[in-house]
């Protein structure tokens, strides 16, 4: 057995459950967030430091004095004899897992034996981590800012049918996140994944991306108003396009739903192209039409030209093409496949349209499916969106309603679908929705509000974690979520290291051209 | 300014039935009596002028001949493969009329470092430059464009025409989503036009950055539901397309050979009694005399067996009452006494795929490896590896032994018979 | 105090303590050979290479439970071992040794008398504590009494702490110390109570024998210059008159008698050191250092007098004090299991009767809040 690092990092001296006082041994080097171990008979209990405080057998106002000596350069030559038995540090430290006979792994629910020496985590005693089924990859374990060299998995048919929320301001490694993660399942054809990518950083069209794996070819597709050779032109035809689709995203008033009715009844999947060339209903006011028309400029971008021919500001939307896209995309959802929608060049609205489309094609069929009996065979489906607030807020619930995406953040689990939501401001998406988020990939955050909200719907008790989360640097992160027996906290590596290690392109064989 | 034709899927030989045969042959003829009267400049075939490699060799015959007439008016006629008359080690039909200076294969390339680099074919009248893309096998082309050297392509001045056999997939329509396409961007910019075949509705139309894209349909009929469309109403023609530096004037000539009536009749809510009561009174009210009937019959039956509704009994009736020929589609009838037969998508393998799951369990078998889903995917492994096509170096029998072989490991019989 | 009279009691230190004169020593018996104060007395503390080590030893003690005929206490006594400002573990002795004291009043010889009994924490402990015999006390015995009134028992109590260090250190030159080393008791080396010479006198002996340095530091001292001053205060003004930098040691007396066998010095053992101590090496080992050993035990303290929470004393007589104190939270919980007890036998009742006797103090402070 390899030789375990044993060195002791400190002693337990005081504290309560959850608030375990550890006196740092001199050079014990307790970080924030560190993974430690206090070992008893057959067990061991892993403990997780969230504070530290400086501790001293001199009294404060001494030491105000004596800082004051050697700060005036009074006393050269005097110091602290034996500094390290009268000034240290304390450590707060929570147990979050009892491993049993190495296996079996329980919540603790007793205080480790009082005055127990405790030693920084190594890999074996996080041997328990073992890969799931399906598995999705996030990091490596991290105690404080030392990484471990174990590799930690969920299981991505439960993580992403019951939600995925990662939480985390700017510049914290958002998407670098979810890239890894993504690469890790891009062969995996029993997950289909929506990338609505609103600054067009997923593919790798500059830079390295998920274009560049090995599978990218049979499993990934991409579109875009500008597409690179060998991707698909994000182009939707307008019959494309149901009432249905707007709700909760664009505001409509009531007599402006009553023309879309009319049209819609009159015109069925012609309805927008009819309204956008102002053909005449009986019973709307032209006043009325004309307001929907500019709706329409304002959230799709469609108007009519001089010639009579219907433009688009944006590329997109259109009455002569694209009649198979949005199919095309749910059916590769369907079929295991992951999908880059760059929607960079889009206002908002357009892009959540896009979004609510395949998502309710893909939410309706799933519904179907699962009446049939046929659901168990399809793979999970899983919509990454970012700026959740933007459909999950609470404040856009209650001003518009529903949406499709916060119908499947309340009953996707039902029918396997999923959402992965990004966000900066927690706070802004109600409790209820939340509380079905059971995942969440908590990055650095230096807003109270935002941190308190993430800790208040964990899945782990997270209420000492407030500063742990505050000092999360960029890449850092805690996984919190009901498939984790307890908060891990892991580094995701740099995506452009991470890929480095995977196996490069099978040779093609070499091709001959017959015409 | 000159001028030349455009069309594709003629699909000759396709209809073996001799009404339909002659009305395909009597399109293809009309089509090209219109070529010759515009006196265009050189005519354009998009892919599966033939139904097969090797066709029904009367229909091919009656084809030739009018071939010959527009070679003689000195009209070339410039082809490409299509995703049924091609042949990957050029033994196609396509081939020996190319070999005889009768039509122009004008698809030429060869990959060196890892591109594609198309030769291009300029018309020796007028000057226009052709380049293309045949199809292959189930949309292999795609390869082809993937590799594609488009910049040099793009560089080329003058008139340009780019041929090709595929789907867009930004313009296919929703009910061919499952077919393989192409998209957008992997074809080379700026072309004056682009001339297509392989999907049998007609589609003319433009994308940013790329000129005109066309879509000629069927000249006739390749499958029955050109038949449905052109009852529906769906023209069938060819494109003449009048140019000089740009394209001048696009025009859509029709070529009608017959009249169609389309009757298409619900079934829902009532007993096969009750059903082919109705329906035959219906159909007798139809004005069927010299037209093509295509009647659709869909719906689930409350009670009854859909062989109830007899598709020869109504066939004789129309044909008594003076069509030309009838097709019946019943593929939506249901019955609520049988298990459904439903059919999603459009597209060969999804009708694969279904017809075979839904048909197993009448299939008496003992082995649980040739049942349900287990036989399903054994049967369409094997229906893949008898579909391959003998490579372009391989011999006769070393083909035949290839696919014996990989077909006996499908059935994990393989060493078996060692 | 108003200010009017805070400025009168002000103003009459100031024109009584003159400091014009320090005077010189003054001991007030004829067994002590002193020294003028003289400037030029004052010898710097240098560095010197020196591998001695020092022990320091220090003890604590406080009342558990009182009453005016009896008085338990709880006693404790610590040692170190530094050679500079390192510190070395012991060999074999443990560290500190703690045990129980109950000092009883008695009639004896038509007089009452103190008696005590000691109860070691650990079997261990038991060499190193003094005899029992040792430890009774007439309640006018004159080494124990404050005034003419009979001896406070608590105080008598207390005497078997110090015994104990005495017997503490003979152990330690004995098991801890070699040629060379230095001890450091943490007060003077005179004797002032009946039978202490016993323990002052193994203790000595072991020194002598092992040649191991016995020296005291004393943190308090009641000494007098002929002028009324403390001894230390003037010796301070002396040094800051002529300015003599620190670290410095200068000799004040010799004294050989029974009772007290030293040589005493005034030292400042760090330039920056606020305060001075009274120094003593024992006699006997004093007169024959040479002037090379004096530097080196001396320089051997100063090293260790380098602690910045209290510069110029030293840090093993800091740490000494710190584990040997008994702390008032301590008390609470000797005092409730030893109650406990006492009520499990039923003689609480007996027992109180006596506490109630002179407890009255702790009422009235209570009252006072």
């Amino acid at each position: 057995m390899m030789e375990m690092s044993l060195e002791v990092a400190g002693q337990i001296i005081a504290g309560k459950t959850a608030q375990i006082l550890v006196r740092e041994k001199a050079g014990g080097q307790i970080e924030i967030g560190d993974l430690l171990v206090a070992e008893e008979e057959d067990d061991y209990v892993i403990l997780q430091a969230y504070e530290l405080a400086y501790g001293s057998q001199v009294p404060q106002l001494v030491r105000e004095l004596l800082a004051g000596m050697k700060l005036e350069g009074l006393g050269a030559d005097l110091d602290f004899l034996e500094p390290q038995l009268r000034n240290y540090v304390i450590g707060q430290v929570k147990a979050v897992l009892r491993v049993i006979k190495g296996t079996e792994l329980k919540i603790p629910k007793t205080l480790p034996r009082f005055f127990s020496t405790i030693r920084h985590a190594n890999e074996n005693d996080l041997r328990f981590l073992t890969k799931p089924e399906h598995p999705v990859y996030l990091g490596k374990v991290r105690s404080g800012s030392k990484i471990l060299d174990v590799d930690v998995f969920v299981n991505g048919k439960d993580m992403l049918t019951h939600h995925v929320l990662i939480p985390a301001t700017t510049g914290r490694g958002k998407s670098n996140l979810v890239k890894v993660m993504l690469w890790s399942i891009l062969n995996k054809e029993n997950f289909g994944i929506l990338i609505l990518d609103p600054h067009d950083e997923y593919f790798g069209r500059h830079a390295k991306g998920l274009k560049d794996n090995p599978d990218a070819k049979q499993n990934l597709l991409y579109y875009s108003t500008t597409p690179v050779p060998g991707a698909n032109t994000l182009v939707i035809n307008l019959s494309s396009i149901m009432p249905s689709h707007f709700q909760g995203i664009v505001e409509f008033t009531d007599a402006q739903l009553d023309a879309i009715k009319l049209y819609y009844n009159r015109f069925h999947e012609r309805w927008i192209e009819n309204v956008v060339r102002g053909t005449d209903v009986q019973g709307i006011a032209p006043r009325t039409l004309e307001v929907l028309q500019r709706k329409f400029d304002n959230v799709l971008g469609v108007y009519l030209d001089d010639e009579g021919n219907i433009q688009c500001r944006n590329r997109v939307f259109t009455d002569t093409a694209g009649l198979a896209t949005t199919m095309e995309i749910t059916k590769a959802l369907e079929n295991g496949k992951k999908v880059i929608v760059d929607t960079s060049r889009l206002l908002d609205e357009a892009e959540l349209l896009i979004g609510s489309i395949i998502a309710s094609g893909i939410f309706y069929r799933y519904q179907n499916y699962k009446s049939e009996g046929s659901l168990e065979e399809k793979p999970v489906v899983s919509v990454v969106i970012e700026e959740a607030p933007r459909v999950l807020g609470a404040d856009v619930l209650a001003a518009r309603g529903d949406n499709i995406y916060s119908t499947i953040a309340r009953e996707g689990r039902k029918f396997k679908v999923g959402l992965i939501a990004i966000t900066q401001l927690i706070s802004m998406i109600p409790r209820t929705i939340l509380a079905n988020m059971n995942t969440k990939i908590i990055l650095g955050n230096e807003l109270a509000t935002e941190r308190k909200a993430v800790i208040d719907s964990a899945a782990q008790d997270l209420s000492e974690d407030d500063r742990t989360i505050a000092s999360l640097d960029r890449g850092e992160a805690i996984v919190s979520s009901n498939f984790t027996k307890f908060a891990v906290p892991i580094q995701i590596p740099l995506f452009e290291n991470y890929i480095q290690d995977s196996p490069k392109t099978k040779d093609k064989h070499k091709t001959v051209f017959v015409g | 300014m000159y001028k030349f034709a455009h069309l594709a899927d003629c699909h000759i030989g396709a209809n073996r039935d001799p009404v339909l045969e002659n009305l395909e042959l009597t399109a293809f003829r009309n089509a090209f009596d219109l070529c010759i009267k515009e006196k265009v400049d050189f005519i354009l075939i998009t892919g599966d002028l033939f139904h097969a490699n090797i066709p029904d060799m009367h229909a091919a015959n009656e084809a030739v001949k009018k071939m010959k007439e527009a070679k003689d008016a000195n009209i070339p006629i410039y082809v490409i493969y299509g995703s049924h008359d091609y042949s990957p080690n050029e033994t196609s039909i396509i081939d020996i009329l190319d070999s005889t200076g009768l039509i122009k294969k004008i698809v030429k390339g060869e990959i060196l470092e890892d591109k594609l680099k198309l030769k291009v074919f300029t018309d020796p009248k007028t000057k226009a430059k052709l380049v293309g893309i045949s199809a292959r096998k189930t949309g292999l082309e795609k390869n082809y464009f993937e590799i594609l050297d488009r910049e040099s392509l793009e560089k080329e001045q003058g008139f340009k025409i780019f041929a090709f056999h595929s789907a867009i997939s930004e313009l296919k329509p929703d009910f061919l989503t499952q077919m393989e396409s192409i998209p957008i961007s992997l074809f080379p910019r700026g072309f004056n036009y682009y001339a297509s075949g392989h999907i049998h509705q007609r589609v003319e139309t433009t994308l940013p950055e790329y000129g005109r894209i066309v879509y000629p349909g069927t000249l006739f009929a390749g499958y029955s539901r050109d038949l449905e469309d052109s009852a529906k109403g769906t023209k069938r023609g060819i494109y003449i397309v009048s140019f000089g530096e740009k394209i001048e004037e696009i025009k859509f000539q029709e070529v009608l050979v017959c009249d169609f009536i389309y009757f298409e009749y619900d079934v829902s809510n009532k007993n096969s009694l009750q059903a082919r009561k109705e329906l035959f009174e219906r159909l007798r009210k139809l004005e069927a005399k010299d037209k093509i009937a295509v009647v659709k019959i869909k719906g689930e039956l409350s009670g009854g067996k859909i062989s109830d509704i007899s598709s020869s009994e109504m066939r004789e009736l129309l044909m008594e009452m003076g069509a030309i020929d009838v097709s019946i589609n019943r593929y939506g009838l249901t019955s609520k006494e049988y298990s459904p037969f439903k059919v999603m998508g459009e597209d060969i393998p999804t009708i694969e795929y279904r017809l075979l799951r839904e048909n197993i369990g009448t299939v008496k078998v003992s082995i649980e490896e040739l049942k349900a889903d287990k036989g399903t995917k054994l049967a369409i492994d094997l229906l893949k590896i008898l579909k391959q096509e003998q490579k372009l170096n391989e011999t006769k029998k070393d083909y035949i032994e290839r696919i014996q072989k990989n077909a006996l490991d499908t059935l994990g019989l393989g060493d078996e018979l060692k | 105090m108003s200010i009017e009279i805070a400025k009168k009691v002000a103003e009459f230190l100031d024109e009584r303590i003159q400091e014009q004169d320090i005077g010189s020593p003054y001991f007030g018996s004829p067994d002590y050979e002193t020294l003028p104060f003289d400037p030029t007395n004052f010898k710097p503390i240098t560095h010197a290479e020196s591998d001695m080590r020092a022990a320091f030893i220090d003890g604590g003690n406080q009342e558990i439970l009182g009453a005016p005929n009896f008085s338990v206490q709880i006693n404790r006594i610590y040692f170190n071992i530094f050679k500079g400002q390192t510190r070395i573990l012991p060999k074999s002795m443990p560290g500190k040794i703690e045990f129980y004291s109950a000092t009883l009043s008695c009639f004896r010889h038509d007089e009452i008398f103190y008696d005590t009994g000691i109860f070691p924490v650990k079997d261990e402990f038991t060499n190193f504590i003094p005899n029992e015999r040792h430890l009774s006390f007439s309640s006018v015995d004159r080494t124990v009494t404050v005034g003419t009134q009979r001896a406070d028992i608590e105080r008598v109590a207390s005497i078997a702490r110090r015994f104990a260090e005495w017997e503490f250190a003979k152990h330690v030159i004995e098991n801890e110390l070699e040629e060379r080393d230095m001890i450091v008791h943490d007060g003077a080396l005179q004797t002032g109570l009946t039978n202490e010479q016993i323990y002052t006198g193994r203790a000595f002996e072991a020194a002598m024998g092992k040649g191991v340095f016995f020296t005291g530091l004393s943190k308090t001292s009641a000494l007098f210059t002929t002028t009324g001053l403390s001894l230390l205060g003037a010796v301070q003004k002396l040094a800051d008159d002529f300015r003599v930098k620190g670290p410095w040691y200068l000799p004040i007396a010799k004294v050989v008698n029974v009772q007290h066998n030293a040589f005493i010095y005034v030292v400042k053992l760090h330039e920056n050191a606020d305060y001075v101590f009274r120094y003593e090496i024992h006699g006997d080992q004093a007169k024959k250092m040479t002037e090379k050993d004096l530097y080196e035990a001396t320089w051997v303290l100063a090293e260790n007098s380098k602690d910045i929470t209290f510069p110029g004393y030293p840090y093993g007589l800091i740490d000494a004090d710190r584990f040997a104190r008994v702390g008032e939270n301590e008390v609470e919980k000797y005092q409730t299991l030893l109650l406990s007890e006492i009520s499990k036998l039923g003689k609480w009742k007996k027992i109180s009767r006596h506490i109630c006797s002179s407890d009255a103090h702790s009422i009235l402070d209570m009252l006072k809040g």
